[in-house]
């Protein structure tokens, strides 16, 4: 795992990709700093950062894009899974790698919470967590672009992945919106979430069977509760939908409140993709 | 020290490798012969654990690549048909985290880096980015790669692809000093030099091993196919005349012309028939005198196309120069 955690860290500097990203974070956040807390004398550095949480769009795909799929482009995916290490191992070392970059980003960030407290009183407590926060949902980010990084052996399909799936996270409490929240809809929505996943199934697995009976199955489980008890599909569309929505997470922090369940939130989501990817490895083998 | 039992994988309805079962054993050298698509490269994934089989089991001294492929993959050395290198990287970088992956000795690690880049003869190159080293460098690299940490097995997929024809000597030269501490399986479509370096062969087609024995009793069993390859001065009805009163010939094959009054020929004649002498008197007899003689021997590449292609006619279809073929006319 150190070995490619290494090797990660210095290719991200052996390229432009390190020292871009770190640079256009760093912009991003000063120019924002300086408008809002600076110039128009706002004390509170969390709220900064909760409206600059849109850059991960644009940002996570850039340093993401390459970590496996360049891998499985240069063949050198051979060497990684023909080498005596895990395939978590190899997923840690490239996680942790960009959550090393992202890191340096955010130890500098803590300097401006320092910078403000001479012209005025600051609540370093929470700006301070609320840089944790913001580390952590870039590694939420960071884990689901590594995790789309590994499907495909073309950066600029991963990039641009990435892009669309970041943004419909970003989206996804306007997206749940639109929807209304009767139980019937949500029984509807699902049913077309089931039918997307079982041909995802099959595209992956390229087994008719076992994406059919899953499809089938959960189906059936689906309405059965539907017909069972109703009531318990009132609003769920929007609370599956305001699960995946990332950011919104962020909110509490903006406002100085100190969210723990966001923490939890945020590293699951991260555990998860992580998780996804060394099956996506390990899955390779099997193909 | 490398068992193979009854390996199968399976695309879909393509089945890649069809039941293959074999030992090498400590300090020997194995190639794997076969034509593009013959299921070697997919062979070598699955003892190096790149990919699963469908069916059977790979053992390397006793310990199973699925059931516990950390400690299998440890004594393996693999450099596949594309060498894995980073481009961005130097030579001296790449060969530094190639060790670190395979969990080589700290202490140890400096001087065994020198040493295999002293073996591949890349010391020279070794701060030079990967990207601008030339193709035979890279693979040497790869090599390097391959032999980092000293695992009991190297496997090397075609390692001889795309070198020129120095460095192919070297490359075996390198192969058969490993040898010496190590077990090598290496594969390629080229007989020459599985002749030249191996101690078994073994022909795959198909996914199906078709043939496994020592590249000099290959030929004896496979017997010599008869017949010369003739360069004869003279008018082309004159020469086929003459040919036509040998007994034994079965077919003559006509080449294209090189020089003007020159007629180039392949004849035939039943395996283990001698028709030198006949022919030679019946050409000197028609005043159209023989400018080349050469007899035709069962290569390792006749061999290889014989067990390969079901119809010995394929045999003669490989040779690109026939303009036309001729059947020898009844005596």
């Amino acid at each position: 795992m150190l070995a490619i955690y290494k090797k990660e860290l210095k290719s991200y500097f052996n390229s432009m990709i390190g020292y871009v990203f770190i640079a256009f974070f760093l912009v991003i956040i000063g120019l924002w700093f300086f408008i809002q807390n600076l110039l128009y004398g706002l004390a509170s550095f969390e709220y900064t950062l909760s409206a600059i949480s849109f850059i991960f769009i644009l940002l996570t795909p850039l340093i993401t894009m390459r970590l496996m799929a360049e891998e499985n482009k240069q063949k050198t995916d051979q060497l990684l899974y023909t080498a005596p290490v895990t395939a978590t191992d190899i997923v840690l070392g490239k996680f942790l790698a960009v959550l090393t970059i992202f890191g340096l980003v955010m130890a500098i960030t803590c300097f401006y919470p320092l910078i403000m407290s001479i012209y005025g009183e600051i609540q370093f407590s929470a700006a301070y967590a609320s840089i944790l926060a913001f580390w952590l949902l870039g590694a939420a980010y960071m884990a689901m672009g590594l995790f789309i990084s590994s499907l495909t052996d073309s950066q600029v399909v991963a990039a641009v992945i990435s892009f669309v799936t970041f943004l419909f996270t970003v989206l996804m409490d306007g997206i749940a919106g639109i929807f209304s929240s009767d139980n019937k809809t949500a029984v509807i929505v699902f049913s077309v979430i089931l039918v997307i996943i079982c041909i995802l199934l099959y595209r992956m697995m390229h087994n008719l069977t076992v994406a059919i009976g899953v499809g089938i199955i959960s189906e059936a489980v689906l309405l059965i509760a539907y017909f069972l008890n109703p009531t318990i599909f009132d609003g769920s569309v929007r609370k599956v939908f305001g699960w995946l929505s990332v950011n919104s997470r962020f909110e509490n922090f903006s406002l100085g409140v100190f969210d723990l369940s966001a923490f939890v939130y945020y590293i699951s989501f991260a555990v998860l993709f992580n998780f996804l990817t060394v099956q996506v490895i390990k899955k390779k083998r099997w193909s | 020290m490398v068992e193979v039992k009854n390996l199968s994988k399976r695309y879909g309805d393509h089945l890649a490798v069809d039941n293959l079962s074999f030992t090498v054993n400590k300090g020997q050298i194995l190639g794997f012969l076969g034509p593009n698509g013959a299921g070697k490269s997919t062979t070598m994934n699955i003892i190096t654990g790149y990919i699963s089989a469908t069916e059977g089991t790979v053992t390397i001294n006793g310990v199973d690549i699925f059931d516990e492929p950390e400690e299998a993959k440890k004594m393996i050395g693999y450099l596949p048909e594309f060498p894995p290198l980073y481009p961005d990287m130097t030579v001296k970088e790449y060969l530094n985290f190639v060790a670190d992956l395979k969990k080589v000795d700290k202490k140890a690690k400096k001087k065994m880096i020198s040493d295999i880049m002293e073996n591949t003869k890349i010391t020279h190159m070794s701060d030079r980015l990967i990207k601008h080293l030339s193709k035979g460098y890279k693979q040497r690299v790869g090599l390097a790669q391959a032999i980092m940490g000293y695992p009991d097995l190297i496997i090397l997929d075609e390692p001889t692809v795309g070198l020129d024809t120095k460095q192919i000597i070297e490359m075996r030269e390198l192969i058969k000093d490993l040898s010496k501490n190590h077990t090598v399986i290496l594969s390629s479509h080229i007989m020459q030099e599985v002749s030249a370096v191996c101690d078994t062969v073994m022909i795959i087609d198909k996914g199906k091993l078709i043939l496994s024995d020592k590249p000099e009793n290959l030929s004896a069993r496979m017997g010599v196919t008869g017949g010369v390859r003739l360069s004869v001065k003279g008018d082309k009805k004159e020469v086929f005349a003459a040919l036509n009163n040998v007994k034994g010939i079965t077919k003559i094959v006509r080449h294209a012309y090189v020089n003007p009054g020159v007629v180039e020929l392949t004849v035939y004649c039943n395996e283990n028939d001698d028709i030198r002498e006949d022919v030679f008197y019946a050409l000197s007899k028609a005043n159209t005198p023989i400018l080349e003689m050469k007899v035709l021997r069962m290569s390792l590449e006749d061999i290889f196309l014989k067990v390969t292609s079901s119809s010995k006619a394929d045999m003669t279809a490989e040779e690109n120069d026939i303009e036309e073929s001729v059947e020898k006319e009844e005596v």
